[in-house]
């Protein structure tokens, strides 16, 4: 387990710096200014993966053998082998709080979209206007339970003209993954 | 080094028994010893006590005729491996640079495609008044069609009801010839 260098910090945040506007600095402040330095929140990489925690419990994490140590904190994802940082589903929890571009899905779409499904027109309730393309979003339901990932398949003008089966949304992440790859999800 | 061992060396082999008289003459409370006089008025030997001879390694003059690999030669003064970031401030610098490129990212996709609606809606528009102007073109030719199809139809019955009347003259006329032979 060690700290990010400089280059994995830049492809973190351009990576999470996707779903999240301005509010993302919120992410790594102190919870409050007369707050211990042990409460801020750190980013710490342990085998490939970055886990996103509190620095007190770094700290006590260090006492552990690398080899003894199978997970800390919040998984946010992992950097592939080319130096790519692939986000998981793990990491909703931390990136919908802090979401620029939404898209809510109708309780009849909830259910393709957590099999793995993109979202079809007539299955979107809603959406953040002024959308640009392949922007990625954060998926809810309609009763604001974040769903997943996605990335836009067109503007917000130019899927209105959508017929009702065209996709509007790419699916990147849900949370079926829990089920579907629960074998692979924890596992380096 | 070569002269001071010489200038050493003269006071001992060159005077022989006498050199022994005098270090005792010298050795007496109140005469000034004879070598440090010496010393003082030689002002070359004493500059090069002083000189410090520097080695290679901390000039920092590269070896002749060896190549380093880019990766082996290591800066001095820092700090070896990797850089690491954990404090807030560099990570908050960081995250604007990375936030701003965004910012700029889709700020420009969105320009683009609010450039591309509107070179859309204009073509939609250009579309729909053609259509309309060949819709218009073609009931104008509908009209004309029709108007010229009811004159011909007026004089097609006007004539229709004269050849009626001459072909009942005719076979009136006609019945007339029939005879039997």
């Amino acid at each position: 387990m060690r700290e990010l260098t400089e280059s994995e910090m830049k492809t973190l945040f351009d990576k999470v710096a996707n779903y999240t506007g301005r509010s993302l600095t919120n992410l790594i402040a102190p919870p409050s200014p007369d707050s211990a330095p042990s409460e801020r929140f750190v980013f710490r990489l342990h085998e490939s993966r970055v886990y996103y925690l509190k620095l007190a419990l770094a700290n006590l994490a260090v006492s552990v053998a690398r080899e003894n140590l199978l997970s800390l904190g919040t998984c946010l994802g992992k950097f592939t082998k080319t130096g790519k940082f692939r986000l998981h589903i793990t990491a909703l929890d931390i990136i919908a709080p802090h979401a620029r571009y939404k898209i809510w899905i109708k309780p009849n779409g909830e259910m393709p979209f957590l099999y793995g499904g993109n979202i079809v027109k007539a299955h979107i309730g809603r959406w953040s206007e002024d959308c640009p393309e392949h922007q990625a979003v954060v998926v809810y339901s309609m009763d604001d339970t974040p769903l997943g990932f996605g990335v836009t398949a067109r503007s917000t003008a130019e899927s209105r003209r959508l017929d009702p089966t065209g996709i509007t949304c790419f699916r990147q992440a849900d949370i079926g993954e829990y089920l579907r790859e629960e074998d692979t999800l924890f596992t380096t | 080094m070569a002269p001071l061992n010489s200038s050493r060396k003269k006071p001992s082999g060159g005077k022989g028994s006498s050199s022994s008289a005098k270090h005792k003459i010298s050795k007496r409370p109140g005469i000034v010893p004879p070598l440090q006089p010496k010393t003082k008025s030689n002002p070359g030997l004493v500059k090069k006590k002083k000189r410090r001879v520097y080695t290679e390694k901390e000039l920092g003059i590269p070896k002749l005729n060896t190549i380093k690999p880019v990766g082996v030669d290591i800066p001095k003064g820092k700090k070896r491996g990797k850089v690491f970031v954990d404090d807030q401030e560099g990570m908050m610098t960081i995250l604007s640079i990375v936030n701003a490129d965004k910012e700029g990212q889709i700020e420009s996709k969105l320009m683009k495609s609010r450039h591309m609606e509107e070179v859309r809606e204009a073509r939609q528009k250009e579309a729909e008044a053609r259509q309309e102007q060949k819709k218009s073109k073609l009931d104008e030719t509908k009209d004309s069609l029709r108007r010229k199809g009811r004159r011909k139809l007026d004089l097609d019955l006007n004539g229709a009801v004269v050849k009626h009347q001459d072909e009942n003259k005719e076979s009136k006329t006609r019945r007339k010839r029939v005879s039997f032979a």
